[in-house]
């Protein structure tokens, strides 16, 4: 076996054997890209229907009819109760609001210039939920209104209706007759607007508006789903993980004086470096490797192309197995090797590892460029979904590696070798 | 790679000179262990025995003088280095991998590939008695055994020249008698061995010569008996007579004992001869060290 490959191989097989050190490079990050993305979905992603009670105290078909339309409303989710258990209800926080229809809802006609009344019970300091279902009522209140229109059978009936309410009604003559006259053109429109002939003459009927799907894709400006971000971060955290995990591992070969070992051995210097570099570098990528497979397979995290987020990958890793050389350097002995894990946080608050950059203050944002987990985040995120040309995933990617060659040129000169 | 191995090799060191900082460890030290010898390094703590192996290993460069492995060159070439083997004082294993794993891994990094590797760790394992828990972690071993395998590993890549640094401290009778045996075994091999100890009855045991060596320098160098003979002072006899015990040094018990029977009436007599550690005493002096 090539001495080189014998390093690597073995420093693989410490990282798989210690199993607090593997926990926290393996399974830590999934956990951590799993939680978060479970609690921005939450937050951000479509929003879940609104709760609401539905009393229906007139009982006609009308009222039926609309509860249905109400009840299978996708931003609606409607539990039927009688009015006190629905002011009880809300009352009490169970449910956001209650619609009520009231005797008479079924009866009124808009055409005989009466609309049906709904009863809207909720909080008055929930004015966005207030808006948000007066919006819905208006909404399928007119779809209703809409295929009744559409309807010649049902518009026949609706205008009949009508014809007597107001000719009974004590209105004034002239808009009584103003509406009969109305309601009589109505009556003939429909009736001919179901026929071939009004085929023939182009006209379709009482259809408020005729919608023509036409398909565009819109053009993504974020993520498309919470794990999209939740992922990148736990990749980071994942290198993080190791890159710490291989730091200590440096020491710890010094302080248990396998190091002295390998100095004695045929192999220079550089080879036992750089057989550790190397395991570092695999490990950052295949965990990397690993939380995408997992991010794509179980929470649709998709990526725009594969050789960029390759470039990406590698990136972090030549950053990071930089960081750990010089981590190594940082934290001489097993006792102090908390100093790197410290300035690993740091990194990773300051970049965006802990908290999305974009929830973070400007000046903080400023500040975040300084951190190699920033670039980092971005050189994923520019393959995963900010949708990044390779010109502009060059940038991050550059600056990753340069960070990466000159950490571990520093660790490398820095780097105690035997204790004499 | 096996013939190269099978080299004979000695270790010259000319006047070599080391230093950390302001302390002296090495001043001026020379000497040539021959091809298939055992040569025994003494000296108490601090001595510079530690730093005379890291500069025949070729981890240390000496300030001055220099360090040759047979007509090789110097230790600080890999190809050279290919023929030495070290078991280094501190114990250097890796702990979470087996007696196997660490066999395999340091035979490796010496080159050993396929088949010769695997023949090599089996006979490194049985060579030091530890075949049988090959396959268990080093961590769950106990001192002695750790000690055996620290070892095997010097001798997996069968080298030529074999630097022992102090391999028994802290084991037990029977895994020490048991490192002997091997060292022993690897004697009548051939194998040029140099053995750093302040043991003095393991150098008695094992070394044709021994190097006495103090604060950096070399204080004697020749065979043990050669030692005795020149450093280790008269013999002490000890006699009980009816008065009661006497002791008396001398050079020639036989005719002192005489003398004495002629005066007194001896009950019992016992002769103690000088020893390594008497002539160890003698040149190092016996001021604590550190």
């Amino acid at each position: 076996m090539n001495p080189l490959i014998a390093l690597t191989a073995k420093d693989l097989k410490l990282l798989l054997r210690d199993k607090a050190g593997f926990f926290f490079t393996f399974f830590f990050p999934v956990l951590m890209a799993v939680f978060f993305g479970s609690i921005f979905s939450g937050q951000s992603g479509p929003a879940s229907a609104m709760k609401i009670f539905l009393v229906d105290e007139d009982g006609t078909s009308e009222a039926r009819e609309f509860a249905e339309k109400l009840s299978q409303a996708p931003e609606l989710d409607v539990l039927d109760a009688s009015r006190q258990e629905a002011v009880e209800g809300v009352r009490r926080g169970r449910r956001v609001a209650y619609i009520l229809f009231p005797a008479g809802f079924g009866e009124a006609s808009p055409f005989a210039g009466k609309a049906p009344t709904v009863q809207l019970g909720v909080d008055p300091s929930r004015s966005a939920e207030k808006g948000m279902l007066a919006g819905l009522l208006n909404k399928y209140a007119a779809e209703r209104l809409s295929a009744t229109l559409a309807d010649p059978a049902k518009m026949q009936t609706s205008v009949d209706k009508s014809k007597s309410e107001i000719e009974s009604a004590p209105i004034p003559d002239e808009p009584k007759n103003t509406l009969l006259a109305f309601l009589e053109q109505l009556s003939k429109l429909s009736e001919i607007s179901g026929s071939p002939q009004a085929q023939e003459m182009g006209f379709g009927g009482f259809v408020p508006v005729q919608i023509e799907e036409a398909p565009v894709q819109i053009e993504r400006v974020g993520p498309r789903n919470p794990y999209e971000i939740s992922f990148p971060q736990g990749i980071i955290w994942a290198i993080l993980g190791c890159s710490a995990s291989f730091a200590i591992s440096l020491v710890i070969e010094r302080t248990r004086g396998t190091l002295v070992r390998l100095q004695m051995s045929p192999l220079g210097r550089g080879s036992i470096l750089a057989g550790k570099a190397l395991a570092c570098f695999l490990t950052s990528c295949l965990l990397a490797v690993f939380l995408m497979l997992l991010g794509w397979v179980v929470f649709k995290v998709s990526f725009d192309s594969v050789p960029k987020l390759a470039l990406a990958i590698v990136s972090v890793s030549i950053c990071f197995v930089g960081l750990m050389m010089f981590l190594s350097v940082l934290a001489p002995t097993e006792q102090s090797a908390g100093i790197g894990w410290a300035v690993l946080l740091v990194m990773a608050m300051l970049g965006g590892g802990m908290i999305p950059l974009f929830i973070m203050p400007g000046w903080m944002q400023q500040v975040s460029h300084v951190s190699p987990v920033k670039w980092s985040i971005l050189a994923l995120e520019g393959a995963i979904w900010r949708g990044f040309s390779y010109q502009e995933l060059l940038l991050p990617c550059v600056i990753l590696v340069a960070v990466g060659a000159g950490t571990f040129l520093l660790g490398v000169r820095a780097f105690r070798w035997l204790d004499a | 790679m096996t013939q190269i191995l099978e080299r004979r090799v000695g270790l010259r060191i000319e006047n070599a000179r080391k230093t950390y900082g302001d302390r002296v460890a090495l001043e001026g030290l020379s000497l040539e262990v021959e091809p298939g010898e055992v040569f025994g390094l003494l000296g108490p703590n601090g001595a510079g025995k530690t730093t005379t192996v890291h500069l025949a290993v070729g981890l240390l460069e000496p300030d001055s003088g220099s360090i040759a492995i047979g007509e090789l060159g110097t230790p600080a070439e890999p190809p050279v280095r290919r023929l030495i083997g070290v078991a280094p004082q501190a114990l250097s294993l890796y702990e979470e991998l087996s007696a196997e794993e660490n066999l395999s891994f340091f035979a490796s990094i010496h080159g050993l590939g396929g088949a010769e590797l695997k023949e090599n760790v089996d006979w490194a394992l049985e060579f030091v008695g530890l075949g049988d828990r090959r396959k268990d972690r080093v961590g769950t071993f106990s001192g002695g055994m750790k000690r055996r395998l620290n070892l095997a590993i010097a001798i997996v890549h069968r080298p030529s020249l074999l630097l022992l640094d102090e391999p028994t401290v802290g084991v037990d009778p029977q895994s020490r008698n048991a490192i002997f045996e091997s060292i022993e075994s690897l004697r009548d091999e051939g194998k040029t061995i140099v053995y750093t100890t302040h043991y003095m009855e393991e150098a008695q045991r094992l070394c044709e010569r021994v190097g006495i060596l103090d604060r950096g320098k070399l204080l004697a160098l020749d065979t043990v008996d050669n030692l005795i003979r020149s450093h280790g002072g008269s013999s002490l006899l000890i006699v009980e007579t009816e008065k009661g015990e006497m002791r008396r040094e001398t050079d020639d018990p036989l005719e002192e004992l005489k003398g004495l029977e002629k005066e007194h009436s001896l009950n019992r007599f016992r002769v103690e001869t000088p020893t390594l550690e008497s002539v160890f005493l003698k040149l190092t002096g016996r001021a604590l060290r550190d």
